[in-house]
């Protein structure tokens, strides 16, 4: 009778619904799945609202949307691809990998990872809803420079949230950024040396401390900009004693280091997926270490190069010119040890190595035209033409999310437990290389002839509308190919073949545990003896076996 | 019941990679964000006063500079007696960390009013141009920043006469320590370039 009772007494606690689960958790993995998934979905919102500029400039003298609903659509697309589909799915990877690769039983902060997940999503909120403000959404464009961003020129609320939103993102950013260093600092396995962990968690430990070092300028130029337009002070109004290129001195101050906090992880994820279907271990382990930290530390000394045009002393330009050139060179390290890694190598062509191998060509491709941008005497020509649009489309596209895409190619198995379809998988790969080359690479010469980025419409004019039709048709190839990803991921989500520990036959040690791994990682971790501690155990069992 | 005998049923023991326990380097990694986050007013400082060549501070206007002298002898009096609630607590004399965390959150509370008094008096508002602006803004940023470390204060001696802390568990009091040293030294840059420079 009293244990019949007992029974029916049972409830289960609130947290332990199927929807709560989610919401309370601070499970790393659930955290990780969650950035990941929330990443995704802005993702899909950003390239609508892509696909909609492209829509409007496909024909000379279009009218399929408004001026004001252009600018409103770039500013919003170029902030959704930067803080809420790159930075955070990169913090997903982090948040899902790191403590998998180190060894660890979770992060170092548990519930303020979890806080920096819900900062993460109400940003997000936030800068979707102010489309409903009064005036609509911000139309200054993703970097907001005043005086455009000032009361004057940008009217209503939507530049107030854009700058409330950007707050959030910055706030969960930098939680997260501290949780993985102390994670990383704190956490290694026992043996796991400096020089054991993966290059992955060295690309985290770079874009953590970059984030740490930098989102504090962002939040400053982004407060002195809304005190500016709500408490009428005169921080970047001239009439008033202020300084308008002081606004821009703080943005790229963050925002340059802010484009290898989005490149840096994405080189991480080359870095395991290349030796791994190349069947040999990564040429120059220490090399493409340091070339990591290498770039995290120039890249803080190189942000007037977005600022060519206005009118800086000549030895400033010199000097930004030369640093920011500098940075090439580690950059050419990486590149070459990855194709060393290739080299003479038992190459498998799986879904993962073709982007990573899609990563490499295209975003050699963006580095070039970097160097090019970085000379200022070019710049001076293409700054703020459709020539750096193609570049940063090139090392963000064709860098982070080819990157992105390995990355979840690779780790899918892992996270889900579920093989993805190699079939599918590879026409999505070809699909997006074919339509990412078609957008991007006649915006090349649509710079060279002198079109401005940021146009909402143009007259026919030479090849203007050739190339602006070419390049439309490719954003449908690409939308048709995120189509194909999608049936893929619905398709292998019930009847996929169940993934193995390490379906790879790979080096790291995520793979030594269950795929999904258990809440509590791993029931047992070998001594780390090398930078790939699976290879280490297969042997001592070949070995053992005779 | 053999299965309880087992030896370790369960995960790995969690391995300390370093010796700086996480918290404490979680709250040296905030302060290397803050303390960017005051390099940029500061830069926003410089820019006005340098690059834009603003008279400092600007006429009539007058800083009081004797009032602020006495009130950063407060609080710089005030990390000490938190140095010494720390090393209390460390041997074990609960008394000494009562004390000395109730001296710091008093002398703290005592800055913070007469920064409050100062702003009643000073003559000028944050909208009264560029010079208004960085001083409000630098100072405020500070108060926040001392608001904050009260608050942390606040909790740390309720805690310590409610009986938390002993010789072997004082991160809570270390962490929070850290945090109040970060906004005295913070606000003897503040002090020297806005008002002695």
């Amino acid at each position: 009778m009293a244990a019949r009772a007992e029974v029916e007494r049972y409830r289960p606690d609130w947290r332990e619904g199927r929807v709560m689960s989610w919401i309370t958790t601070t499970d790393h993995k659930r955290i990780g799945i969650l950035y990941i998934c929330t990443s995704l979905v802005f993702f899909a919102a950003g390239g609508i609202l892509a696909l909609l500029m492209r829509a409007q400039l496909a024909q000379a003298n279009e009218h399929f949307i408004t001026k004001q609903s252009y600018n409103e659509l770039f500013t919003i697309h170029g902030t959704t691809m930067i803080f809420l589909v790159v930075v955070p799915i990169f913090a997903g990877f982090a948040n899902f990998l790191v403590p998998l690769m180190i060894g660890a039983r979770d992060v170092a902060f548990p519930r303020l990872n979890a806080l920096s997940y819900w900062l993460f999503l109400f940003g997000g909120i936030v800068l979707y809803l102010s489309f409903f403000a009064k005036y609509g959404a911000s139309r200054s464009g993703w970097y907001a420079y005043p005086p455009l961003s000032a009361n004057m020129f940008s009217l209503g609320h939507g530049q107030d949230l854009w700058i409330l939103s950007l707050h959030l993102l910055s706030l969960g950013s930098l939680i997260g950024a501290i949780n993985f260093l102390a994670t990383i600092h704190n956490m290694r396995a026992p043996g796991m040396s400096w020089m054991r962990i993966p290059l992955f968690v060295w690309s985290i430990e770079i874009y953590s401390a970059l984030l740490v070092l930098v989102l504090p300028v962002l939040s400053v130029g982004l407060t002195l900009l809304l005190l500016d337009r709500q408490a009428g002070t005169h921080f970047f109004e001239p009439q008033g004693g202020g300084n308008a290129i002081l606004y821009q001195h703080f943005f790229w101050f963050f925002g340059h280091p802010e484009v290898y906090v989005m490149i840096l992880p994405a080189m991480g994820i080359i870095s395991e997926v290349i030796p791994v279907f190349s069947r040999k271990p990564i040429f120059g382990y220490k090399a493409i270490a340091f070339s990591t930290v290498a770039i995290g530390f120039y890249s803080m000394l190189v942000w007037a190069h977005h600022m060519f045009s206005v009118g800086l002393p000549n030895f400033l330009n010199v000097f930004f010119m030369l640093s920011s050139m500098v940075i090439a060179v580690p950059t050419g390290v990486k590149i070459f040890n990855w194709l060393a890694t290739t080299w003479r190598g038992n190459l498998i062509f799986d879904t993962a190595m073709l982007w990573a191998l899609g990563f490499i060509a295209v975003f050699t491709i963006g580095g070039l035209s970097g160097i090019f941008l970085a000379a200022f005497p070019v710049d001076w020509q293409v700054t703020d033409t459709y020539y750096v649009v193609a570049h940063m489309h090139y090392v963000l596209f064709g860098g982070s999310v080819f990157g992105i895409f390995a990355g979840l190619y690779y780790w899918w198995p892992k996270i889900f437990g579920r093989m993805l379809d190699e079939r599918l998988g590879k026409a999505h790969f070809w699909l997006v290389f074919l339509g990412f080359n078609l957008t991007f690479f006649p915006q090349h010469l649509l710079g060279l002839l002198g079109m401005p980025r940021r146009v909402y419409t143009y007259s026919e004019h030479g090849l203007w509308q050739t190339y602006n039709l070419i390049s439309s048709i490719g954003s449908g190839v690409m939308a048709i190919a995120l189509l194909v990803f999608v049936v893929n991921v619905v398709q292998t989500s019930r009847k996929g073949p169940r993934a193995v520990n390490d379906p790879w036959l790979a080096d790291t040690l995520e793979w030594y545990t269950t795929s999904p791994p258990p809440p509590h990682n791993f029931d047992h971790l070998p001594y780390i003896t090398s930078a790939r501690p699976l290879r280490d155990l297969r042997r001592r069992l070949a070995e053992t076996r005779g | 019941m053999s299965a309880h005998a087992e030896a370790h049923h369960g995960p790995p023991i969690a391995n300390h990679s370093s010796r700086v326990n996480a918290s404490i380097l979680g709250m040296l990694l905030f302060i290397a964000s803050e303390i960017m986050l005051f390099g940029a007013f500061f830069t926003a400082y410089f820019f006005v006063r340098v690059v834009n060549g603003i008279p400092w501070p600007q006429p009539p206007f007058e800083l009081p500079v004797f009032v602020a002298g006495v009130n950063t002898a407060i609080l710089v009096t005030s990390s000490f007696t938190m140095h010494w609630a720390l090393q209390s607590i460390k041997r074990g004399n609960r008394a000494g960390l009562q004390a000395g965390l109730l001296l710091t959150f008093l002398m703290g509370l005592v800055f913070l009013l007469t920064q409050a008094r100062e702003y009643s008096r000073v003559g000028f508002a944050p909208h009264d141009g560029a010079f208004g602006t960085i001083f409000y803004c630098l100072t405020g940023l500070h108060g926040a920043h001392v608001f904050i470390g009260l608050s942390i204060l606040l909790f740390m001696t309720i805690r310590a006469f409610r009986g938390h802390f002993s010789p072997e568990q004082h991160h809570g009091v270390e962490i929070g320590g850290i945090y109040w040293h970060f906004v005295d030294v913070m606000w003897i840059v503040v002090y020297s370039t806005v008002y002695l420079l």
